[in-house]
């Protein structure tokens, strides 16, 4: 998952009189050979995730998908540029039973992405050979994989470190399938070894409250990375949403009441972020059962405490908007990103019932919720074509055949992934940025990109972990609406401020510290 | 260290033993306290299962399991023809014989996969596992033929009281009770929602007052006075109750802070207010290792005073329909001011914690008697200590006192909720479950 965006100055677009121009998304699943069903019985009830990189160097983003009880897969992407989707299912080495999401990075910082596979049993981290083959690292890096049932993950580099840190949560004891409630397993903080290029082991993160989704983020811009964890209250007992701070050389501490965390409990499952507001701060969307939250950042950068937003800016997506099932919605992986290229994160919401629970929809459409002028979201699901009524887990909002235009994969449960092409029609321009530092923190993450086009400036922050099981490496895209051109700065992982530098919109650019942006040539 | 419930319950020492505990020889298979141990979890985890439908809930399974072990003992008397609506249950051969606990567990599955039938996936599986192990365990070594008429016993019990229940007004919950549209009333007095949730924009469970009560005549039978009259002025009775809601909250102590957070018991966070009495209940019958026979009486007697505590109080709440503390404080005396509770999505008077833990109360007094004292471990595996109490009409007046604390009840409501259970709980108390 990634975070992003905020409108400091509003613009108003003439072609936006009328609310947001919705895209127009067209389902390929059944031409695109994209074939991957993510099931399994209880231990496979949440997860499904798909993680998106390019491994074959060609700028088109893979596939690889969690078959939960079945083989995952990587899809080669053979899409042409603007064209059809197309995958060709690929062996390369991933290849295993038991997962349940993945999250692309490059932990050795070769330039060659990595994969970290969760999984219901020992995770695993795959060295990226090139031309999409892996190899198991686990040994090789220091990785103890664990045995337990893995739910969540996100990764960053702490200040001065060679080696990135990982954080892996876990879910319930998959021993107590008799009685389950209260039984949620250890969460992990696993740091570089000191002085050596591989993983020390592990920092119990506890307690443990059945996490579903784990993000590194900057939440107060204070330049050190803390650790937001939404966890499952289905199953744990005094529990409550957690924002571990994690600093250099220090154990982790979770933020108290003391400290301004406010006590949530919610069936957390997913987490996106966006700087929406335009404060430099990032927000925090949380999917549910019933009501998401958005949590928007109350008393200064001080104190992370938190006000829910959501029914105010039009994104509780508690209950689903066409197809009929009135009953309340579960909400899984959630993701901002602009899919109309207007210059506005927009958000998107895999839809699907845990598991034949009554009290909850059976056909939950995925929500695509544009943002208007004024901040607030309105529902084009069914507009756009992606209302899908099977059961979504996992998904990726990402460019796959590199025409700026969003497309969509949604990992199902008990039922094929799909596949959406946006066809890009009446949107706007864009630009994708491409990051590249020196060093073992390649792709710069814990970064922040800024954008401005013409009034309007947009930021995200680089991140790697969050949505459900779903994570993605590719240029950082952003809807510049009807600029032709954007200036870019990066504010870099160690605090230094690039410059603004002047990009043409429409194509992918490389920004390198102390270099003129470059243009992405696969 | 948290104690579980278990240790807990250990710790119970001195308390009065009622005449009849059985040996350990003569023990049966602890089939009622299994299940409940399982639907005490299984209302934390429905999502349908707000305070009203959890009470409703626990009647139901608690008539249930009564009925089912009433068919066997003499010395219990029917609650057909005292419950309203509830018709003489199947009737056993008296020719042959019945395995008495395959006829309870029978029951309580046949009831608990019922009434429970809307919880999530673990909930479904685990109730799979308790059924087919008991059934295993309790049939084993056993013949063929008395397995089979006892269990087609236990079921027709069941099957008859979920016959019954299906006419009571509570049998469909869409939406988790939230009525999909519904516009409050015009008027400062009035409920208006209090939350930034979506469903929680119309308020819960609008006709539950309307349900067929199970003891009682009817959910106005206890009916309450007026609240005192809406008011904005500092000299009224209204505005000087919203400022003892206001003032407690900024002032409260730790200890005030342990009381509200203890019978707190949120829906889908807790068994709910009904079930946090049958827990005190169901820890009691353990500590003192009571039969099956006299746990599934107590549990039903229980179950009926929660489920027409909120019967009573729902039939209140919806004639006066009256504004909450966090409303009327933020608009006439602080715009800053916050709950230390999260206001529940309807009405305030009266309160509803105080309406069912009176009626419990009043239930548990006549069955163990006055002056029973008892400690509450509850909440311990969700970190919260347990409590001790004096008698049960102590617990009932803290459980109501913690609304005031919590700063979502004005005290009129916890004082009337609570004459207003002890009313409804005396139905529950005055009926017969053994032959005189």
């Amino acid at each position: 998952m990634r975070g992003i965006f905020a409108a400091v100055a509003l613009a108003a677009s003439p072609a936006l009189a009328d609310g947001p121009v919705v895209p127009r998304f067209i389902e390929e699943t059944a031409s695109s050979g994209l074939e991957s069903v993510y099931e399994g019985e209880w231990e496979y009830m949440v997860g499904g995730g798909v993680a998106a990189f390019d491994c074959s160097g060609d700028g088109l983003p893979e596939l690889f998908t969690a078959g939960g009880a079945s083989k995952a897969a990587l899809f080669l992407n053979r899409s042409e540029k603007g064209g059809a989707l197309r995958f060709e299912k690929a062996e390369a080495g991933v290849e295993t039973e038991g997962a349940t999401g993945a999250y692309p990075l490059d932990v050795d910082g070769d330039g060659i992405t990595d994969l970290a596979i969760l999984r219901v049993g020992e995770n695993l981290l795959m060295r990226g050979l090139g031309d999409c083959r892996f190899e198991r690292a686990n040994e090789a890096w220091g990785l103890y994989g664990g045995d337990a049932w893995h739910t969540a993950f996100s990764a960053t580099w702490e200040k001065g470190a060679d080696w990135p840190t990982l954080a892996v949560g876990t879910y319930i004891d998959r021993t107590q399938e008799d009685f389950p409630w209260g039984n949620c397993t250890t969460n992990w903080l696993i740091r570089p070894e000191p002085g050596e290029r591989r993983f020390a082991a592990g920092e119990a993160l506890e307690p443990g409250f059945c996490a579903l989704s784990m993000l590194f983020t900057d939440w107060n811009r204070s330049g050190a990375q803390a650790l937001r964890v939404t966890n499952d209250r289905e199953y744990y007992k005094g529990g409550q949403e957690q924002l571990w701070q994690v600093l250099p050389g220090a154990p982790a501490k979770l933020f108290t009441e003391a400290d301004g965390w406010a006590r949530l409990r919610v069936w957390g499952m997913g987490i996106a972020s966006a700087d929406l507001d335009g404060d430099t701060y990032p927000e925090y969307f949380l999917t549910s059962m019933a009501d998401s939250k958005l949590q928007v950042l109350k008393a200064g950068p001080g104190k992370p405490t938190y006000a829910d937003v959501a029914f105010k800016r039009g994104v509780t997506a508690h209950r689903p908007y066409t197809g009929g099932d009135l009953r309340p919605s579960t909400g899984w992986h959630a993701q901002f990103e602009d899919v109309n290229n207007d210059c506005r994160a927009d958000l998107f919401v895999a839809k699907g019932n845990v598991w034949e629970m009554p009290d909850f929809a059976a056909e939950d459409p995925n929500n695509l919720l544009l943002q208007r002028e004024d901040g607030s979201f309105e529902e084009a699901g069914d507009r756009a074509g992606v209302a899908s009524l099977l059961t979504g887990r996992g998904g990726a909002v990402v460019d796959l055949n590199a025409d700026g235009a969003l497309d969509l994969v949604v990992v199902n449960r008990f039922a094929p992934a799909q596949v959406w092409r946006n066809t890009g029609e009446g949107l706007g321009h864009w630009v994708a940025l491409k990051p590249v530092m020196p060093g073992a923190n390649r792709d710069a993450i814990g970064a922040w990109i800024e954008v401005r086009a013409g009034e309007m400036v947009t930021r995200r922050e680089l991140t790697v972990g969050g949505g459900h099981v779903s994570g993605q490496l590719v240029p950082w895209h952003f809807g510049l609406a009807g600029h032709e051109e954007a200036e870019v700065r990066v504010l870099w992982p160690d605090g230094t401020e690039g410059p603004w530098q002047k990009v043409a919109a429409d194509g992918v650019w490389v920004l390198s510290p102390g270099a003129e942006p470059v243009a992405w040539r696969p | 260290m948290h104690l579980t419930r278990r240790a807990a319950l250990a710790l119970f020492a001195g308390l009065p033993a009622l005449p009849t505990v059985l040996s350990a020889q003569e023990a049966p298979p602890p089939v009622l306290r299994d299940w409940y141990r399982l639907i005490l979890e299984l209302v934390r985890h429905t999502a349908t299962y707000s305070p009203p439908v959890a009470s409703r809930a626990f009647a139901y399974v608690g008539v249930t399991a009564f009925e089912a072990v009433a068919g066997g003992d003499p010395s219990l008397n029917s609650l057909a023809g005292q419950l309203n609506g509830l018709t003489p249950l199947p009737a056993r051969d008296p020719a042959l014989s019945y395995d008495e606990a395959l006829v309870l567990n029978a029951a309580l599955e046949q009831a608990v996969t019922s009434f429970f039938g809307n919880t999530g996936p673990s909930g479904q599986q685990a109730m799979k596992r308790m059924a087919d192990r008991k059934r295993q365990r309790l049939s084993d070594g056993k013949d063929a033929d008395l397995v089979a008429r006892s269990v087609a016993q236990g079921k027709a019990v069941a099957d008859h009281i979920l016959a019954w229940s299906q006419s009571d007004g509570g049998a469909v919950i869409e939406n988790m009770g939230f009525p999909y549209e519904y516009t409050p009333k015009p008027g400062p007095q009035y409920w208006v929602p209090t939350s930034a949730i979506r469903q929680q924009q119309a308020p819960l469970l609008p006709n539950w007052g309307n349900n067929r009560t199970f003891a009682m005549p009817n959910g106005a039978t206890c009916a309450l006075t007026a609240p005192p009259e809406y008011s904005e002025d500092p000299g009224s009775d209204f505005y000087a109750e919203a400022m003892e809601v206001y003032e407690t909250v900024k002032s409260v102590t730790p200890e005030q802070k342990a009381i509200a957070r203890f019978w707190s018991d949120d829906p889908m966070l807790s068994p709910t207010p009904p079930g946090h009495w049958v827990s005190i209940a169901c820890q009691i019958l353990e500590a003192q290792g009571q039969p099956e026979s006299r746990c599934a009486e107590v549990l039903a007697l229980v179950g009926i005073s929660v489920a027409d505590g909120f019967i009573g109080c729902w039939q209140a709440k919806y004639e006066y329909d009256l504004v909450r503390p966090v409303t009327y404080i933020k608009r006439v005396i602080d715009p800053n001011w916050e709950p230390l509770l999260i206001t529940p999505p309807f009405p305030e008077y009266p309160s509803g914690h105080s309406t069912q833990s009176g009626a419990a109360a009043e239930v548990l007094t006549a069955v163990f008697g006055p002056g029973f004292a008892f400690s509450d471990a509850t909440h311990v595996d969700d970190g919260i200590p347990a409590r001790d109490f004096p008698d049960f009409w102590a617990a009932a007046d803290e459980a109501a006192m913690s609304r005031l604390y919590g700063g979502i009840h004005y005290r009129a409501a916890i004082e009337r909720g609570l004459e207003q259970g002890r009313c409804i709980g005396a139905y529950t108390a005055a009926l017969k479950t053994r032959v005189a």
